[in-house]
């Protein structure tokens, strides 16, 4: 009978001092902390062309290009070239 | 003989607190220090964005149109919250800066046509940083032969310290002190109730939508969202090894960085307002300077230069930055602020090149600097499309993401909406190029 009277006022004491003692808090600077694993492109294949990107990409390709180009255009516009000087 | 006392409950289920760790007693506190801890990158990247350049621009669209142009400002603050919100995400997902991104997911030729673009773009609006400082410096009397060559000394100093933290700090501080504009605006006495209804209502000057007023407005777009800002931030967040559980104080430090930016690009617009309101002519911020000293009191003048001359400083870092960092990322060379000098040498080196080269060629005299300010804000707004498809793109790489970073569908609207409205005024400037008479010219 005592024994068991230990044991529960054994573990009553325990579950007192887990609610009354809060573990500590506590922050860690980014740099400080210990790093981890992130989501690597190493190793990946290069990004899957699916119709989205390869819409994307072509269309990129070809702003690019008509905006080059335009600037090559502007600029021999600018030197004379078609005969007369571009309006400001 | 003393005995081994066993470890309470409590020890033994607590775990152990990292050496380099702050305690704290509230959960407030926690969250609280968590933010500060994670601030920089965004607001430094969003305040270094009010670069020479964007003084320049803001002041002269306040100067050209009054108050006009205030709600373009609002408009602009969710496109720059929503396109870095994007670049933090990526840079926290993946520790990588964007250009080893481009360069790893889309293959050798984008990856170098994308650096390409960047190093020039970067370079030409570095030169325009140290046109900045000459120009201020010289309205204050001191020559720029000692100026630009101690401004460029100081920012590499500020650099090569081999501490991260000790760079954001001091930028952090030089961002702080842009809010002396909120100052000068209200010197500058806009009128509150102007301010507020300009802000919220969209309207066109007087003289309506004409090829100065488009050719301003595609200028703006250009400077508040420009290129180097991706490329920077993302190693920033890289480079201060934010971890997965600092994306909200990231997305929170993004959001502060974009009011921050935009409350005080309102501001510029506000000073430059005098000279409309007084149908002055605008030339650069250094003749504004000059010309409103008399108007709105002599520390505005002083203030003016003195914080034309900080932007400069900020701009330079952070794009210098940018290009060190995605140079050194696509070369694979170690690059952190956190090593010395010596461990780090490529990206040093490649920060210190690029500042020292534009700083020389500002010193070869007679350079228009408003010519070439325009000319770099036009060219980043053409090419901003470009990059910004990249990054739309690799936050939909779900096999690099994975569900958790991977944009959600209503991020992917808003976000393609903005890369359509940009291709669209970036049409319209090549339109502007090809028919300059399409839209009537001011009379």
């Amino acid at each position: 009978m005592e024994t068991y009277y230990n044991v529960w006022k054994e573990r009553n004491a325990m579950k007192t001092t887990a609610n009354t003692e809060q573990p500590p808090l506590y922050v860690v600077h980014p740099l400080d902390d210990a790093p981890e694993t992130k989501r690597s492109p190493d190793g990946l294949r290069p990004i899957p062309m699916r119709g989205s990107v390869r819409a994307s990409l072509i269309a990129l390709r070809c702003y690019l290009i008509a905006i080059m180009l335009l600037a090559i255009y502007r600029i021999l516009m600018l030197a004379g070239l078609f005969g007369h000087v571009a309006a400001k | 003989m003393e005995q081994e006392t066993a470890p309470t409950v409590a020890e033994s289920v607590m775990p152990p607190v990292p050496a380099k760790a702050v305690v704290v007693h509230k959960r407030w506190q926690q969250r609280l220090l968590q933010h500060l801890m994670v601030i920089g990158p965004g607001l430094i990247v969003m305040e270094a964005d009010n670069d020479a350049g964007a003084v320049s621009t803001y002041t002269q669209a306040g100067a050209q149109y009054g108050l006009h142009l205030l709600w373009l400002m609002l408009v602009l603050l969710p496109v720059c919250y929503f396109i870095q919100e994007m670049v933090a995400r990526l840079g926290i997902a993946t520790g990588q800066g964007h250009a080893a991104m481009i360069y790893k997911r889309f293959g050798k030729w984008w990856g170098r046509f994308s650096l390409f673009d960047l190093l020039l773009v970067n370079f030409l609006t570095l030169v325009t940083e140290f046109a900045a400082i000459s120009l201020a410096t010289q309205k204050m009397g001191i020559s720029p032969w000692l100026s630009v060559p101690v401004s460029a000394a100081a920012l590499v100093a500020m650099v090569i310290t081999g501490s991260y933290l000790r760079w954001e700090r001091i930028t952090i501080f030089l961002c702080l002190l842009d809010l002396v504009w909120l100052a000068m605006a209200w010197a500058a006495h806009p009128g509150a109730a102007a301010v507020v209804h300009h802000t919220l209502i969209p309207n066109a000057p007087p003289k309506g939508w004409t090829s100065d007023l488009i050719l301003m407005v595609i200028a703006i777009v250009g400077t508040t969202i420009a290129p180097w800002q991706l490329f920077f931030q993302q190693s920033a967040v890289a480079d201060k090894k934010l971890r997965f559980k600092d994306l909200r104080s990231a997305r929170l430090d993004t959001l502060i960085g974009s009011c921050f930016t935009i409350l005080v690009a309102g501001a510029m617009i506000c000073v430059g307002n005098v000279m409309y309101r007084h149908h002055l002519n605008y030339e650069d911020p250094a003749q504004m300077a000059e010309t409103i000293g008399p108007l709105v009191g002599h520390w505005v003048r002083n203030g003016v230069l003195l914080f034309m001359i900080n932007a400069a400083v900020l701009g330079t870092t952070a794009i210098s930055l940018a290009s060190a960092w995605a140079v050194a990322e696509v070369k694979e060379w170690p690059h952190s602020l956190q090593m010395p000098f010596r461990k780090a040498q490529g990206f040093y080196i490649t920060y210190v090149v690029c500042t020292a080269l534009a700083a020389a060629i500002v010193l070869i005299p007679r350079a228009p600097l408003q010519l070439i300010i325009i000319g770099v804000q036009v060219l980043a707004g053409l090419i901003l499309p470009s990059a910004i498809v990249f990054l739309q793109l690799l936050l939909n790489d779900r096999e690099l993401l994975g569900d958790e970073f991977v944009n959600k569908p209503w991020n992917n609207v808003v976000n393609w909406l903005i890369v359509c409205v940009l291709f669209i005024l970036s049409v319209v400037l090549a339109v502007q190029v090809i028919a300059p008479n399409l839209f009537p010219a001011n009379p």
